[in-house]
């Protein structure tokens, strides 16, 4: 198999696997709806929305540590 | 998977930078050793030829003009044989520019002669009317950093083995072989006999008395250049 | 730590947005100046024979695009960074001395590359490679700046409250670590002081000068891999990046759908990485495969349209809002002209478009779409937003801003339409023939063609300016407008008449 070859092989078979990974996500995100720590996605958006420095977040760093 | 991943963002990092990497790898290495080929003919810049391109970079030529002649019917018969990868391959940066604001320059010299390009450089517009070239009078004053270009060459000879001092092939057969010189006083003597033989077909008389005083104008450098271009 | 009222401390922000706004200024002056040189000639000795030597087309082309990638956008990114990044983390930077220290020290090394940078392309040094024509001591100056910038990030990343980063915090990092790894690349380069001559002679010759260490054709694989994604990393990717934070915030919207925004992140991402493959579409490959691999690339361009789309759904039965306020109506018109180049640049890719459309005007068409569209628009529209807040003052006119816009927009549709026209038109010369087939036309008739498409280009870049400069006295005079209260800024900014 010539460089040419591989190359054009291993572009191929990558772009194949994006495609698969991307698409898996797509269907993974409208599944599941929410993320590993139960926060609905589009809860996120609040992240922009309420972000004064007195604003509680979404998910607060401290939540973590007390687990 | 995407919940671990979600809570493992090393390894989702981890994985990203893979692919990006991947994908760069794939897309340009295999192309490298084959397109350093120097094809037949092609032979290493001389002192002059080479101030002669740091002008040509200094002012952007590159800015308006390419280096690069597409396989069309359209272009071989405005600016001659296409471009082969194994021509460029002693051009450190390359010169293909990215707009043709003026034509395409890389067999200039097949076509130009030092005189038409001495009168073209001091006023475009006029030899070629209605021109958009900007004229270059100072190319005939300043002088041509001959010091630099021997750095240059002696870097390209000792860091990336550009064959100085070697025989090159010729497309009749034949060899030729071009000089470093030893030492940068015979650099500037090297450079210094290959501007005479340029200015000898120039005019203007300011150009030729400078090089008669042993100093070598931009503009003679600027020439020896566009004339390698074949 | 959270009993004293905390404040974010704009102060980096605010040194930001002054670069931004005064190298955007030169370099849209250079772009004014280079583009009435194409059409008239006469300017380039127009500051006289003396120095025509430093203010002809040639030695000013690359300023301009200098200046603008890297004073006006990247200055804009930065500012936008010190602003967004502390409010979505909810931290403050006069939380850490030492994110305050790097932030300071950030901004004035930033400073010292642009006037060296400016200095010496004004002399001529360059290595002549498009965005990267830095000599190797200013590369090395912007490679620290870089990682400034970097620590800065990571460490506001570091002292977070909000658990989760915002999207827009994942395009500034793609920003971080893509142009970081383009770079190093694409500079790698030795100084021609390291070379000894046969004498023994070292240090020979400019200590500035370098010689690539790619040649030819490698080079020019290398420099376009580099071109081709600095435009993702430097003029797509952190704008996305602003607008996820400011349309949302400003017409207090939620964006449409943050899942859509997460895959698109992700489509975005995929697509740079095979956009510079298609090299490998002609060569000795079975023909089905290469026709698959087409296919794929147009299936994950529709992820990577979802950003645009999104935003434009995001403002979905707002629209009222777009008709009210001038500032959403940059955001707005930025996202239409995004989507618009990222359609036009696959279709200038095609083999067949391609071999008309390169080394024409219509590239720089597309190319100035995308940058006064999109880039330009957004930049403003994110400072409009931010002085009000960073100032606690109202925007001084929202008349002038409505102004501005119209004629901004007015100045890009000349720019794009007249180099539209002017590159087609040179491309089908070039490749004419007559009945004989022989060439239809000399160069020079292909030259006299475009003078009136270079004027009209040159007036729409006129337009342009000024209406920079208007939104530059906006923001100055809003230093010294009506003060606000700090309820007034939940979402849409306060504007004066
Ligand atoms: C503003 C763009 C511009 C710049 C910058 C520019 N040129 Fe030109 N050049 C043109 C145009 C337009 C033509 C065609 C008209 C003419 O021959 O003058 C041309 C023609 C030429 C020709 C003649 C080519 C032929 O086939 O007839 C040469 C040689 C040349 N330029 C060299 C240079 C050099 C060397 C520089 C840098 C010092 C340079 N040009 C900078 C626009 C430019
Ligand atoms: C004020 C309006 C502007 C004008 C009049 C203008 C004008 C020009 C001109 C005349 C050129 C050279 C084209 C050529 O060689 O034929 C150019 C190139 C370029 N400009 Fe601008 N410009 C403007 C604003 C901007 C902005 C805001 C950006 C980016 C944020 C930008 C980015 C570029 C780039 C990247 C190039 C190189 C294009 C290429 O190589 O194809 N310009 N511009």
């Amino acid at each position: 198999m010539s460089i040419d070859e591989f190359s054009a092989y291993g572009y191929f078979f990558l772009t194949l696997l994006l495609v698969v990974g991307l698409y898996a996500y797509i269907y993974h995100l409208y599944k599941k709806k929410k993320d590993a720590t139960g926060v609905d996605y589009e809860n996120y958006s609040n992240m922009a929305l309420n972000d004064d420095i007195g604003d509680t977040p979404v998910k607060p760093v401290s939540d973590e540590k007390k687990k | 998977m995407f919940h671990w991943l979600e809570k493992h963002p090393f390894f989702f990092a981890v994985g990203v930078f893979v692919v990006i990497a991947f994908a760069g790898l794939i897309e340009i290495v295999p192309n490298f050793a084959q397109a350093s080929r120097p094809v037949i003919g092609t032979k290493p810049y001389t002192t002059l030829e080479l101030a002669g391109r740091q002008v040509y970079i200094k002012n952007s030529c590159n800015a308006c003009h390419s280096q690069l002649i597409r396989p069309f019917k359209a272009e071989t018969d405005r600016y001659g044989h296409y471009s082969l990868s194994g021509e460029y391959a002693y051009d450190r940066p390359f010169l293909w520019g990215s707009k043709r604001t003026g034509p395409d320059l890389h067999r200039v010299g097949n076509y130009r002669t030092t005189e038409w390009h001495e009168n073209h450089m001091m006023d475009p517009a006029a030899i070629v009317q209605g021109s958009i070239m900007p004229a270059y009078p100072w190319m005939f004053t300043n002088k041509a950093d001959i010091d630099t270009a021997f750095a240059e060459q002696l870097t390209d000879q000792q860091f990336f083995g550009v064959p100085y001092n070697k025989p090159v092939p010729m497309k009749d057969g034949t060899t030729q072989t071009v000089k470093l010189a030893k030492s940068v006083a015979e650099a500037h003597a090297d450079a210094l006999a290959e501007a005479k033989e340029v200015a000898s077909k120039m005019k203007n008389q300011d150009v030729k008395d400078a090089v008669a005083r042993g100093e070598i104008p931009e503009i003679v450098a600027l020439i020896a250049y566009l004339n390698s271009l074949k | 730590m959270e009993n004293r009222p905390l404040e974010y401390d704009y102060t980096v922000a605010k040194m930001f947005m002054v670069t931004t706004i005064v190298l955007g200024i030169v370099g849209m002056s250079i772009g004014v100046f280079i583009a009435f040189e194409l059409a008239f000639p006469g300017l380039n000795t127009i500051f006289g024979q003396g120095i025509a030597e430093y203010t002809n087309f040639s030695r000013l082309r690359p300023l301009h695009t200098d200046a603008v990638a890297f004073g006006f956008t990247l200055s804009g990114i930065f500012a936008t960074w010190y602003y967004v990044g502390q409010r979505v983390l909810k931290v403050s930077m006069a939380e850490s001395k030492f994110l305050m220290l790097i932030g300071k020290l950030h901004f004035w090394l930033y400073v010292l590359g642009v006037a060296a940078a400016v200095v010496t392309l004004f002399m001529g040094y360059s290595t002549s490679k498009e965005y990267a024509e830095f000599e190797w001591p200013i590369d090395i100056a912007i490679v620290v700046v870089w990682v400034l910038w970097g620590v800065s990030i990571f460490g506001l990343i570091g002292i977070r409250r909000e658990k989760s980063l915002y999207i827009s915090v994942w395009y500034y990092i793609a920003t971080f670590l893509g142009v970081a790894m383009l770079y190093l690349f694409n500079n790698m380069e030795v100084p021609t002081m390291l070379a000894t001559s046969a004498a023994g002679e070292t240090g020979i010759g400019s200590w500035l000068h370098s010689v690539s260490m790619y040649a030819g054709t490698n080079d020019a694989l290398v420099q376009w891999w580099y071109g081709h994604n600095a435009v993702a990393f430097v003029f797509t990717v952190p704008i996305v990046a602003m607008i996820y934070y400011f349309l949302p915030k400003e017409s207090g919207q939620a964006i449409y759908s943050y899942k859509l925004s997460l895959l698109s992140f992700w489509g975005l991402m995929f697509v740079y990485l095979w956009a510079g493959g298609h090299h490998l579409l002609y060569s000795t490959v079975p023909d089905w495969m290469q026709t698959m691999g087409s296919i794929f690339s147009v299936v994950l361009i529709l992820p990577s349209w979802g950003s645009a789309i999104n935003m434009l759904l995001t403002m979905k039965g707002e629209w009222q809002q777009v008709a009210a306020s001038p500032l959403i109506k940059f955001m707005v018109l930025g996202s239409t002209f995004y989507m618009f180049s990222t359609l036009e640049g696959p279709i200038q890719a095609i083999k067949s478009v391609n071999a008309i459309a390169h080394f024409t005007d219509w590239i720089v068409g597309h190319v100035h779409d995308g940058t006064l569209g999109w880039v330009g628009f957004m930049i403003i529209a994110a400072l409009y937003h931010m002085a009000p807040r960073v100032f606690k003052r109202e925007l001084y006119s929202k008349s002038l801003m409505a102004a501005q816009f119209w004629i901004q927009t007015l100045g890009i549709v000349l720019y794009f339409t007249s180099m539209w026209i002017a590159g087609i038109t040179q491309g089908m010369m070039w490749r004419a023939h007559d009945e004989f087939g022989n060439l239809a036309y000399s160069f020079m008739d292909t030259v006299d063609v475009l003078h009136p498409y270079y004027a009209l280009r040159g007036t729409g870049g006129l337009l342009y300016l000024i209406g920079f400069f208007m939104f530059a006295y906006n923001i100055y005079k809003t230093m010294s407008a009506r003060p606000v209260e700090e309820s007034e800024l939940q979402n849409a900014s306060p504007m004066g008449a």
